[in-house]
């Protein structure tokens, strides 16, 4: 059972990969969490002087934690903090539900640490801030409610403490 | 994505995502977007494309100073493994 889901699961990873109108489709008969209203903070000084954090749903985490939760259809709404200064060999990605091979090999493609750190050496942002926050983005069913009033609150809080004045979300 | 995007831009953060699926974002509203249509698994381009990379976070960088109505989705428009990046 559990490997014909795998099976199941590795051809659809293929077809959307390779199809992307199939996600808009499947996106506009899926239901997703519809939210009222737009928070918004304008930014508070030029990039060139804003500390940057980086935020990713790609599934990336350091290889010493504990990966994130394949079994559960539903995925997994917890996180890991990994930090900014983090060799590439010290990280893996887990996360069956797209195609991460050119982001297993190029790190970049998912979490642009290296260019990030080339803004900064440029003078074109003010800074990184010390972490990285990593989800598994699949997270469905109960686990949506975890993530809105529980991890994701909590990311904001932390990134709040590591100084970070700008976020850039990155997706799987 | 866009959830964990709304929950640290109430936290009083500004935030700029990078998305692959306009309609899920279009759902979701996060305050500020960049929309590429490149397959899953590439936010950023390719692997080792290093001005692929670098302009599309430029892109979401300055994104953060350049959208001013929440809600935004800015399409730069590449085509995958077209767009020559300079």
């Amino acid at each position: 059972m559990g490997r014909l889901h795998n099976l199941t699961n590795a051809l659809v990873v293929q077809l959307y990969k390779h199809l992307p109108w199939l996600s808009e489709r499947w996106a506009r008969r899926h239901r997703f969490v519809e939210t009222e209203g737009i928070p918004w903070v304008p930014m508070r000084k030029p990039l060139r002087e804003t500390v940057i954090a980086l935020a990713t749903t790609a599934g990336v985490h350091l290889k010493t934690q504990p990966p994130f939760d394949m079994d559960d259809p539903n995925g997994d709404a917890s996180f890991r903090v990994i930090p900014s200064d983090v060799k590439a060999e010290a990280v893996v990605i887990t996360h069956n539900y797209y195609d991460h091979s050119a982001a297993d090999k190029d790190l970049n493609v998912v979490l642009p640490l290296d260019r990030l750190k080339e803004l900064k050496t440029e003078g074109r942002i003010g800074g990184i801030a010390p972490f990285v926050y990593g989800f598994m983005g699949h997270i469905d069913g109960p686990h949506v409610d975890t993530l809105v009033k529980q991890t994701a609150p909590e990311v904001a809080r932390r990134l709040m403490r590591d100084g970070a004045e700008a976020v850039v979300l990155t997706p799987a | 994505m866009g959830l964990l995007q709304r929950a640290i831009e109430a936290e009083g953060i500004p935030t700029i995502g990078i998305t692959l699926q306009k309609e899920v974002t279009k759902k979701v509203k996060p305050p500020r977007a960049v929309y590429l249509r490149y397959p899953f698994g590439h936010p950023l381009g390719e692997a080792f494309h290093v001005k692929q990379q670098r302009t599309i976070l430029l892109d979401a960088l300055q994104a953060l100073e350049t959208i001013t109505e929440p809600g935004t989705i800015l399409e730069p428009g590449y085509l995958w493994r077209r767009h020559r990046f300079e």
